[in-house]
């Protein structure tokens, strides 16, 4: 009988003290992620707006009607998935290959590639993305007198036609995103066992056979996560797009859904609409991440 | 009551607490911080520094001006939330086309809290300016308009007349290297902003809205003032094929332009990069009329935050930065338009010709509207002319979706 009092005790004593250990941490997030999403909640079932800014009210479900009722809205969202599906792709096929080939032998003075070819992701955001920008100037930016001079191309109006300005955000994210995916795929790459490309070897499999049948799936565990991850921050990623297009420029053709948010917000106050679409932006990346990770066995051991 | 809802109540005291501390006055140990958002660039930031480290050499231990530069629309929509959010800096300084916003919103507090009657009485009409009822910002210029900048060396006259100035300035476009690009142009600007796309409306008779906020740009003037701006490039090849701000400043910097459509905030700078400029009025338009820029004054708002035991230290602010030495300081020094008669009338103004070029130009202006919907129309304008600019949509189309974009942008503020 005292001995289960002494337990009681002590098993009481135990959890008030990991209470007390975790207590920072519970209030981190509650300050910095579940009041913002809760308030952000409560805003998209409001009309707080240029109008309301300080007397608004909840007025229901208005907003996210709004939102798809949005002519732009359908037309945004295509073009999000388009940016995020060629940036991750791009990433991952580039990064990948970069790490295969800075883990073959023969290459020479590798930590100095590596440090290269991870400066991109080193750079301030904000920086490479103003610089790109710059690059692409009509007249004067590098890429254009590039083609001109060695490609004998004529000059793409990169930063004016709508197309090409997305594909200048799109170009300029590339370049900021692979080192990510192939230090990633670097790590993978060092945990895959020597033996198994040796009994291969013995086998007498070409390099291909190898990367796809060895490569490819013992660096599923550590890649779907990173694709995961990259997936969500591409979508949401405001900066790179915002900055090459100076804000969804020429004629807000160039947004993602992210960046029409921003705006809608922050330049034209419109803070209940812009709280409804982020929470339809939430739904879409919590969906993806569920079906993603359920549909790659992701949280499976690899072996 | 669980130990989880025991820290939510903690929390929520802290939370209260720090929310509701008392704003008793000012602090024991060392100056009053008097926190100032502006949007000064280039030589007239320089300039505002020095005045500011001067004014606080004098007022050391008493009070400090803390200036913080930020881009005009990230600063008005920065302060907003931080104004509502019961922060921000005590000043906001900005274009007059700000105000109604920033009244709106409830962001700012009446000049008249802060400012005695005396003192505002000394400004002429565009230094107290007014909405809804209320004075909200003193100005210490009137220095947001556009005007012809020209590089006197390459250009030395500039006529009336678009129609007399074009053959000039297509003689200063010039390709010297033959790879088929101007190394030089005649005229730049920047020309993805509508800003500067409305001193080509006004001169073919259009404008923007109505008193009441409506839009009126869906008009056979606005068609006119896009066929005559993609004249100049495509048919007269007088300005680059792509020109934003940056790029039109460096040109005219590097020589590598004769003129510069540009504002009095960017004139100091000119005369850093040692050109020897000229103001004049933007030519007439072949209509007859002159191409008129909006012209409005730039000056300080009060954040509403600003506890009352502060006043006092922000009225002695005020008066430095508004008052008659530093606008004749700006006037000679950065050709900035006073607000105090007093200084308009003084030789410091009389015998500057910039001065005087400028004050020429503001007179054929247009004021800006104070309406909030100006927000609107300048974003509602925006992409429509970009657009036309970039060829994916003819004169008529831009004007129609201007309109178009212009409406909708009001009727979506209201949701």
């Amino acid at each position: 009988m005292q001995s289960e009092a002494t337990n009681t005790a002590e098993r009481r004593q135990r959890s008030r003290f990991l209470f007390w250990m975790l207590a920072p941490t519970i209030l981190i997030v509650l300050a910095v992620v579940a009041y913002p999403f809760v308030y952000n909640v409560v805003l998209s079932f409001s009309n707080m707006n240029l109008y309301h800014i300080r007397d608004w009210k909840v007025v229901g479900l208005g907003q996210y009607a709004a939102v798809f009722a949005e002519p732009n809205f359908w037309k945004i969202f295509g073009k999000t998935v388009l940016w995020t599906v060629v940036n991750v792709f791009f990433h991952v096929a580039i990064g990948v290959f970069l790490a295969v080939m800075l883990h073959q032998k023969f290459i020479k003075g590798k930590s100095a590639w590596r440090t290269l070819l991870i400066l991109p992701w080193a750079l301030p955001q904000y920086i490479t993305a103003l610089t790109w920008r710059g690059m692409f100037n009509y007249e004067y930016g590098a890429v254009n007198l590039f083609l001109g001079k060695f490609l004998n191309l004529s000059p793409i109006e990169w930063l004016t036609s709508p197309t090409e300005a997305f594909m200048a955000a799109i170009i300029t994210n590339v370049w900021l995103g692979f080192p990510f995916m192939m230090v990633v795929a670097l790590g993978g790459l060092q945990s895959i066992p020597e033996e198994l490309y040796e009994a291969a070897d013995v086998d007498g499999a070409s390099a291909w056979s190898k990367f796809w049948n060895i490569t490819v799936p013992m660096l599923r565990p550590v890649l779907i996560p990173a694709i995961t991850l990259g997936t969500v921050w591409t979508f949401n990623n405001i900066n790179v797009v915002w900055l090459v297009s100076n804000g969804g420029e020429p004629a807000d053709q160039t947004h993602i859904l992210v960046s029409y948010v921003y705006k809608a917000a922050f330049a034209m106050y419109r803070f209940g609409w812009a709280a409804a679409l982020s929470l339809v932006i939430f739904a879409i990346l919590f969906l993806f991440t569920q079906v993603f990770l359920r549909q790659t066995d992701a949280t499976e051991p690899a072996y | 009551m669980p130990r989880i809802l025991r820290l939510f109540a903690v929390l929520w005291l802290a939370a209260s607490a720090s929310a509701c501390r008392p704003d008793d006055g000012p602090p024991k140990d060392g100056p009053v911080v008097i926190g100032i958002w502006h949007q000064k660039d280039g030589g007239e930031r320089a300039f505002f520094d020095r005045q500011v480290a001067a004014f606080n050499r004098e007022h050391e231990g008493r009070i400090r001006i803390e200036p913080l530069w930020r881009e005009t629309e990230e600063l008005r929509n920065l302060f907003v939330i931080a104004s509502v959010g019961g922060q921000g800096p005590d000043l906001i300084f900005g274009p007059s086309d700000n105000m109604s916003i920033l009244a709106l919103t409830g962001s700012v507090r009446p000049v008249t809290d802060v400012l005695p009657d005396t003192f505002l009485a000394r400004f002429d009409s565009s230094g107290v300016l007014g909405w809804n009822g209320k004075q909200w910002l003193v100005a210490d210029q009137v220095g947001n308009h556009l005007a012809f900048v020209y590089n006197k060396k390459l250009l030395p006259n500039v006529p009336e007349t678009w129609e007399e100035l074009l053959p000039q300035l297509q003689a200063l476009t010039k390709d010297t290297t033959g790879d088929g690009r101007p190394d030089r142009y005649g005229l730049t600007w920047n020309y993805t902003e509508p800003f500067f796309f409305v001193p080509f409306l006004t001169g073919a008779g259009g404008w923007m809205m109505t008193p009441d906020g409506t839009p009126t740009l869906d008009t056979p003037q606005t068609v006119e003032a896009i066929r005559f701006v993609l004249d100049l490039r495509d048919r007269y090849k007088i300005i680059p094929g792509e020109s934003d701000y940056n790029v039109a400043e460096t040109l005219f910097k590097e020589g590598r332009a004769a003129a510069v459509i540009n504002g009095p905030w960017a004139w100091a700078g000119y005369k850093d990069a040692g050109i020897d400029y000229g103001i004049a009025r933007i030519p007439k338009m072949p209509s007859g009329r002159w191409s008129a820029p909006v012209t409005s004054s730039k000056g300080y708002s009060v954040n509403v935050n600003v506890p009352a035991w502060k006043i006092p230290y922000l009225r002695t602010v005020l008066e430095f930065l508004t008052g008659p030495a530093m606008q004749t300081a700006m006037a000679d020094s950065l050709a900035t338009i006073p607000t105090l008669p007093a200084v308009l009338n003084s030789p410091a103004v009389t015998n500057n010709p910039t001065l005087q070029a400028s004050l020429s130009q503001v007179e054929v202006g247009r004021p800006m509207p104070l309406a909030p919907q100006m927000r609107q129309v300048w974003d509602g304008m925006r992409g429509p002319y970009q657009s036309v600019m970039s060829g994916s949509v003819s004169p008529e189309q831009g004007a129609r979706q201007m309109q178009a974009e212009v409406q909708k942008r009001i009727n979506d503020t209201f949701l």
